[in-house]
């Protein structure tokens, strides 16, 4: 006899409370309060004695109630031999079609170890085959449909997603919370020590699965990667460097050579010593690439156990610089010179920039340009600063900074906002305002930390010039709460103030560091230029529309030339998951093209099996009656089962006389107990209802 | 006789209506009857003592003979009237809608109503427990009624029976002869009950002791097994219906039988009034004592 559940045997403990009530408590009975018991003595020993006796029966009743609830929680049951007839089972056949699937065969190893079983499955079993990678997908219901099983099985191709075990736990536990049969899971994997979760736990099977493992490539196979490669998203010039990282696992000392191929051709070839085991990195200053959205990649000769790691693809855009223009007041010499030298310290310097003074301004037509800066001006000639708010308003950007000459204006321009009084931090005791709160979400902003250390002498009044409405944002105050910071959304553009100069003589701002990156980030945040990233990893999301981008059409190709989604989902659809390595191109919701370079994660090119204890550990946490077979599957024997070895069951208990095996059949109790608990619930009612009623009707 | 139901008068609020409901209701049914003298003849002269009403001096007595002479007359002679409340809280036991100490506070009432109003007697009260708890001076000054009355309001039953201790100071208190009457359940042994109270009746004074029980009190009964509380010491006893039909009631009854044995000997009266009976029992064993007295 057993129990599925013995922790509610736990709650036999509980007959102490019966037994309290009954034997250690005094009996209360029933009280009346009286004049006086001058009369009276307790004299009632026989009365007692009799109660007690009727009480005896009543506790054991009680303890009876408890004591057959514990056991119908705990479920139990017995089992017996004699049944000839095995009980029904659903078998899951879950094959890795992971990326390092791809190595050496596997997955055609795979593929045909399962046919195998499948060939060997008694025609009264359910079976369902799943492929296992970063997700479990279910290639069939459970049926007993062979041909169906074998086509699953058959359709089932190399995949470039990570394997994840906790994945296909994660599954048995769901499919056994709905599944009444055991579960024999037969895994073909190649058993890849990297899709084990951080916890162990994680893997943990219910106990009414038992885990049959068949592992595809017991050992492990040298095998080098192409494991990253850094590249600029964009370029704006002719050459971009490109630095790539050889890695090698479980390899030896071996020179390798690395190709550099910019659409397709190869443009730089370098030879690379890659040490043991270890990594090695190649770097190339200046790759050229030509306009537009190059198709680049690395490749690593001569090929390997896994060959679909020795190539990285990667993207890179060219184009021209953007143009922005520069407006400053005629006098001032030195805010042009700080923000043109800021937006040159880049690397790859996205803009050219057009200064401009205020009283040339006239005939400008700021259209062409991704951005406007005022810097400091007082007043615009009409026509331009009609020009100006029609840019804006049609979606252009621009940035003013408002220093001591633009606070004598008293108003903002293009806004049309008044200006609050300046605050002359200068004249304070402490001389300067620092940097308050700085919102890390705000794109120009970066983190507060970098902030630290700069002095603002004088800031424009903000607070009081509307900026403060519901519709701005002020990502950056400085420490006294006044805004520094804002942004004011202005038709279908957007005005961003610096409350400050960017002259360094009312704050010491263009001498800091953080200066060069503040310039850099808002003005491709203004420009509307993201970061974009040269390379992607399989698995990943990305964004196929901003949230203003309602109902404008997406289309995306995947690697193999198929369009993903259709007319219906390229205008609901706002992220996509890359499920393939290679490139996809995408036509996003803004009009704009773009090709994304997809690799596997390198986290597969690993092709270390899990240690064999750990396989071991895994197959006792499946069930305790863990199967005979799975031992003979395990890592390092080249035993594969067997269509007479498949049913662990089977060789838990022999063959029978027909070549049936013989079953220990369970018999779970439960409704015994369970009737058992309703008849002495009846006859405690039935015993304390006689007992007590009396006393009720004393009372 | 229907306004001497003890459960009719608990229906009414004020012991002051309950007194007068009682003792009209009583001296109605009396039908004239000569015995008990509520007439205004002459009887005699009596000496002014301290505390008589100075409204009954005869002026005229006065202006001939310079001494304060009280006029009286027949069916009022004098007599001082004392009673005796016992409030322990064994007196709060009650079987049905009148409590012994509620029943015990309408006979006070009453008593007191029909010797003040009725018989021109003076009347005073003595609430006890375990001690004195109050004491209302006999006299027939106006606004005497009232004042007893409002010393029966506030006795609610508290506290435990101790006849010993209250009584010896009463003594103190009853100097002058008259009647006094001793409301109580006696949860005492009767020798202990008369040893305190005799030595009331040798002072001169008329003693009757009324003692008031509740019939669960005399015949106790309980379905099947039952943990009585005592309603002054709090004590517990598990007692059964046989104990309580069969001993218990044995024991009740000797106990009043030998409490009226003893009084009788001592010299007092003794009558056992049950809490649903009519008052009017009460009222003729005090007339008939009165009477005795005059």
């Amino acid at each position: 006899m057993g129990f599925l559940a013995p922790a509610f045997l736990l709650g036999i403990l509980g007959v102490g409370l019966p037994l309290y009530l009954h034997l250690l408590r005094r009996q209360s009975g029933n009280q009346r309060f009286f004049s006086s018991l001058m009369f009276l003595e307790p004299r009632e020993e026989s009365a007692v004695r009799r109660r007690r006796l009727r009480y005896w029966l009543l506790l054991a009743l009680r303890c009876a109630v408890l004591i057959v609830a514990a056991l119908a929680f705990a479920e139990p049951y017995i089992e017996r031999p004699g049944a000839a007839v095995p009980p029904d089972r659903l078998l899951v056949l879950a094959i890795d079609d992971s990326f390092s699937m791809r190595a050496g065969g596997r997955l055609a190893e795979a593929k045909r170890e399962a046919l195998d079983l499948l060939a060997a499955r008694r025609s009264r079993d359910r079976a369902q085959v799943i492929a296992l990678s970063s997700a479990v997908s279910a290639l069939t219901p459970a049926t007993r449909d062979a041909a169906e099983l074998r086509a699953a099985v058959e359709s089932i191709a190399p995949g470039d997603s990570r394997g994840s075990f906790a994945a296909l736990a994660s599954a048995m536990r769901s499919l056994a919370a709905s599944e009444r049969t055991p579960i024999e899971l037969h895994l073909f994997s190649d058993m890849q020590r990297t899709g084990m979760p951080p916890s162990f736990a994680e893997m943990a099977l219910p106990a009414s699965v038992q885990l049959v493992l068949h592992p595809v490539a017991p050992t492990a196979a040298p095998n080098w990667a192409v494991e990253s490669v850094s590249a600029p998203g964009e370029v704006w010039s002719r050459s971009a460097r490109v630095q790539a990282v050889i890695a090698g696992y479980g390899t030896p000392a071996a020179m390798r050579t690395v190709s550099f191929l910019v659409g397709g051709r190869v443009v730089a070839t370098r030879q690379v010593s890659v040490p043991t085991s270890g990594r090695a990195v190649v770097t190339v200053d200046a790759l050229d690439v030509p306009y537009g959205l190059d198709r680049c990649a690395v490749r690593l000769d001569p090929t390997d156990a896994l060959p679909a790691d020795d190539e990285y693809d990667f993207t890179i855009g060219r184009s021209d610089p953007r143009r922005g223009l520069f407006v400053h007041q005629a006098s001032d010499e030195r805010s042009p010179l700080y923000f043109e030298t800021a937006l040159r310290a880049t690397d790859a310097a996205a803009f050219t920039l057009d200064k401009i003074a205020t009283d040339r301004a006239a005939s400008v037509d700021p259209a062409p340009y991704a951005f406007v800066v005022l810097s400091d001006v007082a007043t615009l000639p009409g026509p331009f600063l009609d020009r100006l708010s029609e840019y804006v308003r049609r979606g252009g950007s621009v940035l003013i900074a408002l220093g001591t000459t633009a606070q004598q204006s008293g108003r903002i321009p293009i806004l049309d906002a008044k200006l609050g009084a300046a605050r002359d931090y200068s004249r304070q005791a402490e001389r300067f305002a620092s940097v308050g709160t700085a919102d890390p979400a705000y794109p120009a902003v970066g983190s507060q930390g970098q902030w630290d250390g700069v002095k603002f002498y004088y800031a424009a009044g903000l607070d009081a010039a509307g900026v403060a409405a519901k519709s701005a944002r002020v990502p950056v105050r400085l420490a006294d709460g006044a805004p520094l910071l804002a942004e004011q959304p202005f038709g279908e553009g957007r005005v961003v103030l610096l409350a400050s100069g960017l002259d360094n003589v009312t704050n010491d701002l263009p001498l800091h560091p953080v200066f060069v990156a503040f310039i850099d980030r808002l003005m491709r945040y203004l420009a509307g230029m993201e970061a974009r990233s040269s390379a992607r990893t399989v698995d990943e999301f990305v964004e196929l529309r901003t949230g203003r981008e309602h109902a404008a059409g997406v289309q995306v190709t995947d690697p193999r030339g198929e369009r993903l989604l259709s007319l219906g989902a390229g205008t609901a659809a706002d992220r996509l998951q890359l499920t393939r390595a290679g490139y996809y191109e995408l036509h996003l919701a803004s009009g704009r093209r773009d090709v994304i370079a997809v690799n596997a994660d390198r986290r597969e090119s690993d092709l270390a099996p899990m240690p064999a204890e750990v396989l071991a550990l895994w197959r006792g946490t499946a069930s305790s009656s863990a199967p005979a077979s799975g031992a003979s599957h395990a890592p390092g024997t080249n035993g594969a089962p067997t269509g007479s070895q498949t049913g662990a069951t089977e060789a838990q208990a022999g063959a029978g006389a027909e070549g049936a095996p013989l079953q220990r059949s369970r018999r779970d109790l439960w409704w015994y107990a369970m009737a058992l608990l309703l008849a002495a619930v009846l006859a405690e009612s039935a015993a304390g209802s006689r007992y007590l009623g009396t006393r009720r009707e004393a009372s | 006789m229907r306004f001497l139901d003890p459960a009719v008068l608990a229906a009414i609020s004020g012991l002051d209506l309950v007194a007068q409901t009682v003792v009209e209701g009583f001296i109605a049914g009396l039908h004239r009857s000569a015995d008990f003298g509520f007439s205004q003849e002459f009887a005699e002269y009596r000496a002014y003592v301290p505390g008589d009403d100075l409204r009954h001096v005869d002026w005229n007595a006065f202006a001939r003979t310079e001494r304060l002479y009280l006029k009286r007359w027949r069916g009022e002679t004098s007599s001082v009237l004392t009673v005796l409340l016992d409030a322990s809280n064994s007196m709060s036991f009650a079987s049905h809608a009148v409590r012994k100490a509620d029943y015990a506070r309408f006979l006070a009432a009453s008593l007191c109503y029909l010797a003040i109003r009725k018989q021109r007697d003076a009347a005073g009260l003595v609430v006890f427990d375990d001690e004195v708890r109050d004491y209302i001076r006999p006299s027939t000054r106006q606004g005497q009624l009232f004042r007893v009355l409002a010393a029966l309001e506030q006795a609610e039953p508290r506290a435990r029976t101790r006849l010993e201790a209250p009584l010896k100071h009463v003594e103190a208190f009853v100097r002058r002869r008259g009647i006094i009457v001793v409301l109580s359940d006696f949860y005492e042994p009767p020798a202990a009950v008369v040893r305190a109270i005799e030595p009331l009746r040798h002072r001169g004074s008329e003693v009757v002791l009324f003692h008031v029980l509740d019939r669960e009190e005399l015949q106790l009964e309980i379905g099947g097994s039952s943990v009585l509380v005592d309603l002054e010491s709090g004590a517990r006893f598990p007692v059964t219906q046989e104990y309580a039909a069969r001993d218990y009631r044995e024991r009740i009854t000797a106990h009043c039988k030998e409490l009226e044995e003893r009084a009788g000997a001592a010299g007092l009266g003794y009558r056992l009034l049950q809490t649903s009976q009519p008052l009017d029992a009460a009222l003729r064993e005090y007339l008939a004592v009165r009477q005795g007295r005059d």
